[in-house]
């Protein structure tokens, strides 16, 4: 460490770990580039740091530019602030005019972090300069960097200036270059977003904006809009979702016709790439028209026409804008109607797509219409289809289905949902695929919830006890989980006449007891018990579930054994917890654990089988710690 | 089907012999000689049943700390695995040629680095140490996580040596892991062929074959015509490098086959066996079943000769394409067998590669 001493140590260490042949060595070695900025303090940096690094960063290779790319972004407090910024933000114009889009990335991040740090002053004669420069650089790549800058600088000049960023940003969205558009497209959204902040925020302001920034923005949408490129010209559906916005935000409605004809062009191009754009932000963009009845009615038929798309990628995106379109369809009778009469129909054509992923992403929103629906027509138009898609070939539009039934039991109850559901129900309750058992299965204690006590044993409870014997664990696991959620609902004494006495074969009228022959049905019992014994009441504790433990201890099978000795620290854990807010005799108590208990893990302790005998002694242990 | 037609081994011998760094082949010779280990063994023989069979609680915790870090599928860092293996060494080196196996117990094949579909065996199985589990070998190659599936594997055992056997499969081998992605993985993911050397040094202790309830006898590939007892497998000297020929080759390489007696394997090492060998070689050691991995079969497991060889397989949609069911096999404590297939484990967020062949290869 004393080498730290020594001024020069830090600098030479990383100029030879950057002079090594590894690429990777060199990465790592301007990992550390901030360490040694703070070793070097701001000064020195300055003038020694900077200027090396502004010749690396000319002569190495990508990777290494990137990392430097993004630790430059933190260093204006290591040069010692933001009066000194310029050589930094010039070292990372070298790299935002980089070809390499990983490099010019984190460049362009940097600098707009360094943006936040710089005063008004900085930002008008240093900023705007690189912005113009590289606006108006001799190659795409530097046009391309300046992109992604306007929005750091846009609303934090005058009036004039920022229009004059907007004509220069204008030329960038009708740039020879494909690349340079959709640079432009991807960013405009974005400072169309800081426009319309800034108009929230700060309302009477002197430099708010004005018609004519509008109209400068307004040109570059129709440039985009009629892009000959699909790649640009997708683009344009964000661009108009958030010059919707503003105008929403504004209360200004006098465009809207104008707007609609616009997204109308959107939804039916002919270029899949952006009827797909504009199918997956469907409802981003109708809400805007939710005010106007005729406008609204204006946006059903294009949205039927792209749910018949021949393309099944649009099919799925649209598929999922079902509920959002729906519900504001509800705003008015006539366009609610069309619910009914035109989009179900087409959704019942759509539950039998041939693609799959259509279906599934169906099945994952379908369920959200029965609120929209309301009541009778859930069950008459939508209850049909859940029973189709439960009845589904593809495993995962089943999952969809049964994973989003519970909003169907909000609207229609969950008395009506279960006698038309439980035979699916049972049917996948066999399912061959054990993530839809699981999925079922998870849903129970839901159902069981709003069933009630009586029904639910006679129509479920024999299922949910089947599931314990499943052949694949997970399901087993799931089971048990299953039937402690449900001894939360219904109580202790439930779990014990319906559960416990039927898995210890205390029933004597049982016409089924469970065979205890086999290793993982016995140790199953030991699982399922031990699950239930935090929600259980203490007599049953007592009398029931300490008996049978016991009874496992001269188990044949040392997997067992050793879940015995962790169950008797779970037994000792919940005794003691409820003995604490209770008037149980704590001497009795601390007898039992003493005599009975800790006397049989201390016969484990000494068991033949080193699992058997650590779990005992962390059991042991872990009691005496209670105690 | 059988992508597990591996390359003869004339094949790699040549890879070793002429174009192999020759730091690799320097390597390729076990770092210890058999006699040393013999003589050790000998010596440490009164004392290895305590010592080898009691885990301090400090190692305890550095275990259940690797396993953690493992089943994320976060591989352990260099230092540690040198620390695994010499932990595992204590371990493997005190079991025997055949090592015994207490019912029940899960019976697995092969696993070939796909770590996730391992991850799956345990939630169709059961986690271990709960279950108890028998893998017949192949845990490295052809999958992208061998690393992270061996050392889980290992560390396991470690932690657990009563709980889960692991044996050795022809792919636990320097020579065929130089040619089917496991040392290029540990190059890729280390930076160096330490981490290769640990572990294919560690393989050479891997009991070949296991005998479960003295019924079921357990090994990766199939029968020798140089043994016919299971005795003559204890006397082989297993603590090296797998051969190119001789009986322990053969337990590693040998397949099933419909024809009789014994045949030339299309693998360039081991033989085929046909349904009288089996037979014969169950009636003399009287056993009821001989459990093998070492070839795909579609639907996870697949019964031969009668039902005296069972084939367990136990990598869905095997190097990710082609389509497979895996099995593993439960045996509980009145032998009775329970196989359970599985499909590809779910990883949301992935795109689920589909098993259909697309339109236009037709």
């Amino acid at each position: 460490m004393n080498n730290f001493n020594d001024d020069l140590y830090p600098l030479a260490l990383l100029m030879d770990e950057l002079k090594h042949d590894d690429v990777s060595n060199r990465v790592e070695a301007m990992q550390k580039l901030d360490t040694i900025a703070i070793a070097l303090g701001p000064d020195r940096t300055r003038k020694e740091l900077l200027p090396f690094l502004n010749d690396v960063a000319q002569d190495d290779e990508e990777e290494v530019f990137a990392v430097l790319g993004e630790k430059l972004g933190d260093f204006i407090s290591l040069i010692g602030g933001h009066e000194y910024c310029e050589p930094l933000i010039s070292i990372l114009t070298i790299l935002a005019s980089m070809e390499e889009p990983l490099v010019r990335d984190k460049a362009i991040e940097s600098l707009n972090k360094i943006s936040f740090e710089l005063n008004e002053q900085e930002i008008n004669d240093i900023f705007l300069q690189l912005i113009q420069n590289l606006s108006q650089g001799n190659w795409f790549s530097k046009k391309i960097a300046s992109c992604g800058l306007y929005k750091s600088v846009i609303t934090r000049v005058d009036l004039n200036t920022r229009q004059n960023l907007l004509k220069l940003y204008l030329k960038l969205i009708v740039d020879d270059y494909p690349m340079v558009r959709r640079a432009a497209a991807t960013n405009l959204p974005k400072i169309i977003n800081l426009l319309t902040e800034f108009t929230e925020s700060k309302p009477n302001d002197v430099n708010k904006i004005t018609n004519e920034d509008w109209e400068i923005i307004s040109k570059m949408f129709q440039h985009l809009i009629n892009d000959d490129q699909d790649s640009v010209k997708f683009l344009s559906v964000d661009v108009l979702i958030s010059i919707l916005d503003f105008f929403q935000k504004i209360n200004e409605q006098s465009f809207n016709s104008d707007f609609l004809t616009s997204a109308l062009k959107l939804i039916k191009d002919e270029s899949w790439r952006v009827k797909y754009t504009a199918a997956d932000r469907f409802d981003k963009i109708s809400i805007n028209f939710i005010n106007n009845e005729s406008d609204l009615y204006q946006l059903i038929d294009p949205f039927i026409s792209l749910m018949k798309d021949h393309e099944g990628e649009v099919r799925k995106a649209i598929a999922k804008q079902l509920p959002g379109f729906c519900k504001q369809l509800t705003k008015f009778p006539s366009t609610k109607a069309t619910i009914l009469t035109k989009i179900i129909p087409i959704v019942n054509d759509l539950n039998q797509d041939s693609q799959e992923s259509v279906r599934a992403s169906l099945a994952s929103v379908i369920t959200e219409l029965s609120p929209i629906l309301e009541k009778q027509s859930t069950i008459d138009k939508l209850l049909p289809i859940f029973l189709i898609m439960l009845k589904d070939e593809n495993s995962e539009v089943r999952l969809n289905i049964i994973s989003n039934l519970s909003i169907v039991n909000e609207t229609i109850g969950i008395n009506l949902l279960s006698t038309n559901l439980l035979p699916a129900i049972t049917e996948l309750a066999q399912d061959n695929k054990w993530r839809v058992r699981l999925a079922i299965i998870e849903y129970i204690p839901k159902l069981a919830n709003q069933l009630g006590e009586s029904f639910f044993n006679e129509e479920l409870l024999n299922l949910c006890m089947s599931w314990l014997w499943d052949p694949v664990f997970a399901i087993r696991q799931a089971a048990v989980v299953n039937l402690k959620e449900l001894t939360i609902i219904f109580g202790s004494n439930w779990a014990q006449k319906e559960i416990i006495n039927r898995l210890l074969n205390n029933e004597n009228d049982s016409e089924e007891k469970v065979d205890y022959s086999n290793f993982i049905i016995r140790i199953t019992c030991l699982f399922t018990i031990k699950e239930l014994i935090p929600v259980i009441d203490y007599n049953i504790l007592i009398e029931k579930i300490l008996p049978f433990i016991n009874s496992l201890i001269q188990d044949p099978v040392p997997n067992i054994r050793f879940n015995l000795a962790k169950t008797y620290y779970i037994l000792v854990s919940s005794l003691i917890e409820i003995s604490k807010n209770s008037n149980i005799n704590q001497q009795e108590l601390k007898n039992l654990i003493d005599s009975e208990i800790m006397n049989n893990l201390k016969l484990l302790q000494n068991d033949s089988d080193i699992d058997v005998q650590y779990y005992s002694n962390q059991s042991i242990e872990d009691i005496n710690n209670l105690l | 089907m059988d992508l597990d037609n591996d390359v003869p081994m004339e094949d790699v011998e040549e890879q070793e012999t002429h174009t192999s760094p020759t730091s690799i082949s320097s390597s390729i010779k076990p770092s210890n000689s058999s006699k040393t280990i013999t003589s050790q063994q000998q010596d440490s023989a009164t004392t290895s049943a305590k010592s080898s069979s009691q885990l301090d609680s400090s190692s305890i915790g550095l275990l259940d700390s690797w396993i953690e870090k493992l089943s994320k599928c976060e591989p352990l860092n260099e230092s540690d695995v040198k620390k695994l293996c010499d932990m595992a060494i204590e371990v493997l080196q005190f079991e025997e040629n055949v090592q015994p196996v207490q019912v029940p117990v899960t019976i697995c094949g092969d696993v070939h680095g796909q770590f996730h579909d391992l991850m799956e065996l345990f939630k169709i199985g059961g986690p271990c140490p709960d279950t108890n589990y028998l893998f017949m070998g192949d845990y490295v190659d052809r999958g992208y996580y061998s690393v992270e599936t061996v050392s889980y594997l290992v560390c396991m055992k470690v932690r657990f040596p009563n709980r889960i056997t692991i044996l050795r499969g022809n792919h636990e081998s320097r020579q065929i892991t130089q040619v089917y992605g496991f040392y290029d993985e540990c190059l890729r993911k280390y930076g160096s062929a330490t981490v290769w050397k640990l572990f294919t040094d560690l393989f050479d202790y891997f009991p070949i074959t296991a005998l479960v309830d003295n019924k079921i006898f357990c090994l990766h590939g199939g029968l020798s015509p140089m043994i016919e007892t299971i005795d003559q497998v204890r006397e082989l000297n297993r603590i090296q490098e797998v051969p190119h020929e001789g009986p322990m080759c053969d337990l590693l390489w040998s397949d099933p086959d419909d024809r009789g007696g014994w045949g030339i394997s299309p693998r360039g090492a081991g033989f085929t066996f046909g349904q009288d060998i089996s037979e014969q070689f169950n009636h003399t050691n009287d056993l009821s079943l001989i459990a093998r991995a070492h070839q795909l079969v579609m639907e996870g497991f697949s019964w031969s000769h009668q039902e005296s060889v069972v084939t367990i397989f136990s990598a869905p949609n095997y190097c990710y394409r082609c389509g497979n069911q895996a099995a593993i096999m439960e045996v509980d404590e009145q032998h009775n067998r329970q196989f359970l297939q599985y499909d590809p484990s779910v990883r949301p967020g992935e795109p689920t590669v589909t098993r259909k062949t697309p339109d236009y290869f037709l």
